[in-house]
């Protein structure tokens, strides 16, 4: 899915200088960059940090934006980048690290029954507890629908990096969702 | 042939759609041939399809109300900031460039200055004779002034000489 008319329109607009122009040329991706950078920082207000970061750097590098390359990509690889630079900067600082799985608090999900608040409750668990490169694979891949070639650029690696890691990532999860939830396997 | 074991191990990958095409064909032939490899590759394709059907409508933060303008706001204020930055950096230099050449062009008046009073007699150059009844002197700085006073009536000249300091050294008829 290349760059429709409308967002070349408008990128050419933003580097001609109407900033005005940058506003409606993100707006359609803010929930998919809020529920990525969610899904990969697990805190909220750092997922809001990260999505003010990655607007402001797509604001500055629009010229060197391929437009040959889906818009949503390249702003996925922002978004990741930058879960990735602060996740290092935290590491960093906080010598000795430890990563509370189910640390953010479960959002709220009135609409959903008992056992599919637990389920969903589960997978973000056993998404907490997997290595920081799956994740981000496997966000890529299975929640945001980018395809192997796009994961792997926008995560800056190789396409049998991201196979290895998307394989250990999923199989983890069937584990986790068998072990605990043991009643979805059946039939 | 592929074995099982081989399979198996690919079973997570193939559930998706992401092998490569040469093992994919390898991986169909075995799964064709072989019905607990199939059965357990539908029983991961099931599984995956509730996982990532459950984390996507998993309550992924939603935007508060203002909160997106809010953010674009800032995003245009901090790219604003850093485009009057970059203008005042351009200001800055421009007002440098404007300073050296203000400062260089003192220095060439000075310099100039100087050589018209400060620098010595230039060899060769003659005082033009001064009108009848008037004095005619020599206003450049240099080592010997002299003042030439000629009378209208008798048509005598004297010439005086004087040092840098205007003390008188002489004079000549």
């Amino acid at each position: 899915m290349r760059m429709n008319e409308t967002e070349k329109e408008l990128v050419e607009m933003v580097l001609a200088g109407r900033a005005e122009a940058f506003e409606p040329l993100v707006t359609p991706y803010r929930g998919p960059l809020l529920a990525l950078a969610s899904r990969l920082t697990r805190d909220r207000e750092e997922a809001l940090e990260v999505v003010q970061e990655t607007l402001l750097r797509a604001y500055r590098s629009l010229g060197r934006y391929d437009a040959a390359r889906p818009f949503r990509n390249w702003l996925f690889q922002i978004a990741a980048n930058e879960s990735r630079d602060r996740r290092r900067r935290k590491m960093r600082e906080r010598a000795a690290f430890t990563e509370v799985a189910g640390r953010a608090p479960a959002a709220a999900d009135p609409e959903a029954g008992q056992d599919r608040r637990e389920l969903r409750e589960g997978i973000r668990r056993s998404m907490a507890a997997l290595s920081p490169r799956e994740r981000e694979v496997f966000v890529l891949r299975d929640l945001e629908d980018l395809d192997i070639r796009e994961t792997s650029r926008a995560l800056g690696c190789s396409s049998l990096s991201v196979r290895v890691h998307l394989s250990a990532a999923r199989r983890k999860l069937r584990q986790a969702i068998r072990r605990d939830f043991p009643h979805l396997e059946v039939g | 042939m592929m074995t099982c074991r081989k399979a198996r191990k690919l079973v997570p990958l193939a559930a998706g759609g992401d092998l490569r095409p040469r093992p994919a064909a390898a991986f169909r032939a075995h799964i064709d041939a072989c019905p607990e490899c199939r059965r357990e590759l539908e029983a991961f394709r099931k599984a995956l399809g509730t996982i990532r059907e459950e984390a996507k409508a998993a309550g992924v933060a939603a935007w508060g109300e203002d909160e997106w303008s809010a953010l674009v706001s800032r995003v245009r204020a901090g790219a604003a900031g850093e485009r009057s930055r970059g203008a005042d950096r351009a200001g800055t230099a421009f007002r440098r460039c404007w300073a050296a050449a203000s400062a260089l062009g003192v220095l060439a008046a000075s310099a100039i200055l100087y050589m018209m009073f400060m620098a010595g007699p230039v060899p060769g150059r003659k005082t033009a004779p001064a009108g009848p009844g008037t004095v005619a002197g020599r206003a450049e700085p240099q080592e010997v002034l002299t003042m030439t006073m000629v009378s209208p009536e008798t048509g005598l000249q004297i010439v005086w000489f004087f040092d840098r300091n205007f003390d008188y050294k002489g004079e000549q008829e």
